[in-house]
């Protein structure tokens, strides 16, 4: 299935809560402060082209007192009540859609953990039987219409999650748990972004939202709580063999088989996500095959090394991985 | 007439059973003489009978006998006279990592196995000066210290039916002959590049030898396996993690606790597939009832320290087993510390015991355990009765008896990214491995144990075969008090200790107790002391060569004279600092230990020397 | 002097800092898509039998000795590989210290280097094949920082770990000596 993630990054996506309470708070801001622009433009021109009336002088008078113009004292006097109500207004407005996102947002029936890594997520989803633990990385897929409620940790330096269409950004503090609840109102696709500069890569760090309703939602978390798929072809074993004893073992975990490395992301079901590294590229052949074979070139100063791959070797790999569905 | 004659005869008859049966068993005379005693006497706890056979001045197992008593009922040195004590003869095992074995002394002749390279020696105590009656070298692979995490220590070579039986740090368990010195039988059990190594003493039980692996801090799966005596060949293996069917659980076994009752615990109290890295080894002390035909035995903690990684109750870790010794079949277990948190292995020593309950008695091991509390179980299900602290704990507030869960307190959880301090007992427990001793006499069990607190900061593991797998950083240092060991008296009945020592540096050394009322222990500094074992007075010491890590065993000699001899040799975790060569620029050294015994590289080197004591001829 | 003579002084100076300090800050991250290998050479440390002479430092030692990048990387690795399981932060633990002046193996980085790909009798793990051979001189730079070998301007002023004390990197260390290794048991 082909789809432009691109497009569901926006925040006029009004796909959660908490992007609609924005959207309504961001039409009343527009509003009044358009009103308000509009009047003191049309003041501000009306008094460029008012006539000066005859007979004044151009010389201001000085030590008599000078009698106020009742109207425009009663128009200023007006116009600060209507500036003060204005506000006022505004506030309320701002108030009521941080408490009806809060509602929306009380009783979350999920959590997961993301943390923030240098430049990749890492996902835990929490249930308190430890059996259904999913560890997993840089894509998560949420239930329709259910608050989930993320814990935001950092391993490293400070990461921000933003996911345009869902909800509003919060950052990723280490030594700091935060959180950040979304409520999605539409299912779909919808990409997220670091939105704190982390280092080089920063710009290369995009987590994809999936909204699914809620018995895809369970039958995905089941799906990806299996072992990763045994080999079944002289090629694929080949690849396992290379990737659970050699270098890659180092870093990642493959559940079922032992490479159990928790530095770089969760790969047991890696073919089955959108992008590779975090967004960097979409998933197919082609690009698996470039990532693998140099990453420092598509993603240069990411923490996975050219490993330096003879091209059978490289072959093999790449058979194995994409048959990590 | 033939009234008075009967009665006299009936009399006369009478007496002689009496003392034919008085002569039969010593041990029962004692304690008919002990009912009759103050009542004091008889609610003390006795050793399990069928476990404490009487003693024969020999020493052929580290714990002594099967009820781990480590206590000798030799009675020649007492406290009027142990200030004249004095060395009859050394010997040095030319090794330097830590000695934690016992000498074994069979009818006149004493075995000492070394740490890593494991050297068995046997020394003629008939001679003087006891030479050497040969050596026997394993050569295990110099590879496995790399995966020993707490010194390439051995805990101690067993005897049994003219063999001496041990585990090398490689992962073997050799039988050599006893007389000649030549090997028997030899079986590979461990796996090194897996992580595991082999520190324990086996313990021999009904023809089975029994052997547990190391490596709970390298993320391996734990396992204890029965090798027939005789051949040496596999009899049964029980996981400690995993499915039901190998942890051998199946429809004998009965756990007291609900906590403790599942199917497949071991692999649903964990997440998918931790339970494969999951530890639970068992790598210090096995008990045996020959009565009920059980063995008991504890499990170390899970992998990795960091406990984020792990949720759930992580079963079957950080808990005491009773198994069927023939068939491996689990019978009960017990957790005592559910998702451990700060490494509170449950390795330590069961001493069997019966304690006076209602009208009888009731069969119990006595466990003074590394989360801080001094559990008395019944040893036939495995009911807690009581779980007193024995020591500061600032980490859980209790052990509640209905639940048998421990009582977590919840600030002192470690969680990534924040450090918590002042977390009371450290890391090495209440008491680590080193063996208590428990004297009938006084009812007493004599605990050689830590005063330790630690800060902990914990990090996502890295799992790579081979290597450690903790995920966390620690940092050691006093607890209240400033004193960083304890030497306690204990009284099980009454839950609260009778003297206690205290002493500047953790006590590593395990406890000897005599007959003739005496206490023996080594300081982390090389201090051999003996204190009375009613009071806790010092009345006799000796420095020896290097910090105290072994056990002191006592022997009848083949004059007929009692012995005392211990091998002084620092090392393990507490020692790792002088052992190893550390740097005590870093804290965090030999997993946070450094920092407590930063001074330790001044008050000791390191050796591994047998000293053997004896009075005045 | 003149104002114009002046700013070109003050260009010239700022030119010349900035060249010296530009190899320290070199960041090598991307090395060549087939590897390089790290030598298992002879160490210096041993006899040369008839007058041979020890082997030439390697010439990769230069981008990663007193590479500020390198031994940031090398103490990202040396917690991630597990290293502080057996070494700690440089005190020791199951494996020796690393932050004092005793090498047994050699303490030039190409020697680090090959120790840790090659491992060691005595338990040091063999990692080539476990990671690059970027990953090793990193880690090899890293080991050699923890005793006070590097320049102290390429080293991380920050202890990372909980100790509370400066870091192992920059407390002052005895002089090492040409050949000092300490006897292997």
């Amino acid at each position: 299935m082909s789809f432009d993630y691109q497009k569901y990054q926006s925040a006029f996506g009004n796909a959660g809560v908490g992007n609609h309470q924005f959207l309504i708070l961001f039409a009343i801001f527009l509003g009044i402060c358009a009103l308000m622009y509009l009047a003191v433009i049309a003041f501000l021109v009306g008094g460029l082209l008012r006539r000066r009336r005859a007979g004044e002088a151009n010389v201001v008078e000085t030590g008599r007192h000078h009698r106020s113009d009742p109207l425009m004292s009663t128009g200023l006097i007006a116009w600060g009540a209507v500036v003060g109500v204005g506000l006022v207004a505004l506030a309320i407005a701002s108030f009521f859609a941080d408490r009806l996102d809060a509602q929306a947002a009380a009783d979350p029936k999920l959590t997961i953990t993301v943390t923030g890594n240098q430049w990749w997520w890492d996902v835990q989803y929490d249930a308190s039987d430890p059996t259904k633990v999913l560890h997993t990385a840089n894509e998560i897929h949420v239930p329709l219409g259910v608050a989930t409620h993320i814990i935001l940790r950092s391993n490293d330096v400070i990461h921000s999650l933003w996911v345009p269409s869902l909800a509003g950004k919060e950052d990723l503090i280490p030594g700091r748990v935060t959180d950040l609840t979304i409520v999605p109102k539409k299912a779909g696709i919808f990409r997220g972004q670091c939105a704190e500069f982390c280092g080089t890569q920063h710009a290369h760090m995009a987590l994809v939202v999936n909204v699914d309703p809620y018995p895809e939602f369970i039958k995905w978390w089941q799906q990806q709580l299996r072992p990763a798929t045994a080999p079944a072809n002289p090629l694929v074993l080949a690849g396992y063999r290379y990737v659970t004893q050699r270098e890659c073992a180092s870093c990642h975990t493959i559940a079922g088989t032992p490479a159990g490395g928790s530095v770089g992301p969760d790969l047991t079901h890696f073919a089955s996500r959108r992008s590779i590294a975090a967004g960097t590229m979409p998933m197919n052949e082609g690009n698996l095959y470039g990532w693998i074979a140099d990453p420092q070139s598509i993603k240069p100063g990411t923490k996975m090394p050219t490993v330096g791959l003879e091209p059978n070797e490289l072959h093999a790999v790449v058979a194995y991985l994409e048959t990590l569905k | 007439m033939r009234s008075v004659t009967t009665a006299v005869l009936a009399g006369l008859a009478a007496l002689t059973a009496g003392a034919l049966m008085s002569s039969c068993n010593k041990r029962a005379a004692d304690n008919s003489t002990a009912a009759n005693a103050p009542s004091g006497a008889a609610a003390r706890a006795v050793p399990a009978a069928a476990a404490y056979p009487a003693d024969n001045g020999n020493w052929e197992m580290p714990s002594k006998d099967y009820a781990s008593t480590r206590f000798s009922a030799l009675n020649q040195i007492t406290p009027a006279n142990v200030g004249k004590l004095g060395i009859d003869f050394t010997f040095s095992t030319a090794t330097t990592h830590g000695f934690e074995a016992p000498p074994l002394v069979v009818d006149g002749t004493m075995y000492l196995i070394t740490p890593w390279p494991n050297i068995l020696y046997a020394l003629d105590l008939t001679k003087p000066g006891a030479p050497a009656k040969w050596v026997f070298k394993p050569n295990p692979a110099a590879a496995s210290q790399g995966v020993a995490c707490c010194g390439p220590v051995n805990r101690g070579a067993v005897f049994s039916n003219g063999r001496i039986i041990f585990n090398t740090l490689d992962g073997s368990t050799i039988a050599v002959d006893a007389k000649s010195g030549e090997q028997v039988w030899r079986t590979q059990l461990a796996d090194i590049q897996k992580g595991e190594t082999i520190t324990m003493a086996p313990l021999v039980a009904a023809g089975k030898v029994l052997v547990g692996n190391s490596g709970g801090e390298m993320g391996v799966r734990g396992w204890v396996a029965a090798l027939d005596e005789g051949s040496g060949k596999l009899a049964w293996k029980a996981y400690n993690v995993g499915p039901d069917k190998d942890v051998l659980i199946g429809p004998r076994f009965k756990p007291f606790y609900a906590m403790d009752r599942g199917k497949d615990l071991g692999v649903t109290s964990w997440p998918p597939n931790a339970w494969k890295t999951g530890g639970a080894t068992v790598w210090g002390w096995i008990s045996y009832d020959p009565q009920l035909h059980l063995i008991y035995y504890g499990t170390s903690n899970p992998g990795p320290w960091n406990p984020d990684q792990r949720p759930g109750d992580n079963k079957w870790t950080a808990g005491v087993f009773a198994r069927d010794v023939s068939t491996g079949e689990a019978v009960w277990f017990y957790q005592s510390t559910p998702h451990d948190l700060f490494d509170y292995d449950d390795i330590n020593e069961s001493i069997l015991a019966d304690i006076p309950w209602g009208n009888g008695r009731r069969p119990v091991l006595l466990r003074p355990d590394r989360n801080g509390y001094f559990y008395v179980i019944d040893r036939r299900s495995g009911q807690v009765l009581s779980a007193a602290p024995y020591g500061y704990v600032n980490t859980s507030t209790g052990v509640d008896l209905k639940s048998g869960r421990l009582q977590y307190v919840a600030e002192k959880e470690p969680k990534p990214g924040r450090v918590v301090r002042n977390i009371c007992p450290a890391s090495p427990g209440m008491k680590d491995w080193n063996p208590s001793a428990f004297s009938p006499i006084t009812g007493l069990v004599y605990i050689p144990h830590n005063n330790l607190c630690q800060d902990e900061g914990v990090m996502q593991a890295n799992y790579i075969s081979g290597t450690p797998y903790v995920g966390a950083d620690v940092k050691m240092y006093a607890g209240p008090g400033g004193n960083r060991g304890l030497f306690t008296a204990w009284d099980p009945m009454r839950r609260r200790a009778v003297w206690e020592i205290k002493e500047d540096l953790p006590v590593w050394s395990p406890a000897l107790a005599t007959a003739g009322g005496l206490v023996f222990y080594g300081t982390l500094d090389g201090w051999f002391k003996a204190v009375d074992a009613r009071t806790g007075k010092l009345l006799w010491r000796f420095k020896t060569g290097s910090g105290i890590i072994g056990q002191p065993i006592s022997y009848r000699g083949p004059d007929g004279r009692q012995y005392i001899a211990v091998v002084s040799g620092v090392g393990g975790w507490a020692g790792a600092v002088v052992a190893g060569k550390l740097d005590v620029k870093d804290p965090t050294g030999a997993l946070g230990f450094v920092n407590a015994t930063k001074d330790l590289p001044n008050k000791t080197t390191a050796g591994g020397m047998l000293y053997v004591f004896t009075l005045p001829r | 002097m003149s104002s114009r003579f002046r700013a070109s002084f003050i260009l010239l100076g700022a030119a010349a800092l900035l060249a010296a300090g530009c190899s320290r800050e070199e960041r090598h991250s991307r090395s060549k898509p087939v590897g390089e290998t790290v030598a298992a050479g002879a160490s210096p440390d041993t006899i040369f039998p008839g007058g041979g002479t020890p082997p030439a430092l390697d010439a990769r030692a230069r981008l990663y000795d007193n590479n500020a990048p390198a031994i940031a990387a090398g103490q990202e690795l040396f917690s991630q590989m597990n290293c502080v399981g057996c070494h700690a932060h440089g005190g020791g633990s199951m494996g020796p210290a690393l932050m004092d002046n005793e090498w047994r193996y050699g303490g030039r980085i190409d020697q680090i280097a090959s120790t840790i790909a090659e491992g060691r009798p005595n338990g040091m793990p063999s990692w080539r094949g476990k990671l690059t051979d970027t990953q090793i001189w990193e880690l090899a730079a890293y080991v050699r920082s923890l005793s006070g070998l590097p320049s102290k301007d390429a080293v991380s002023s920050r202890a990372e770990g909980m100790s509370g004390a400066s870091p192992g990197t920059l407390t002052p260390h005895g002089k090492v000596q040409p050949s000092d290794t300490a006897q292997q048991q």
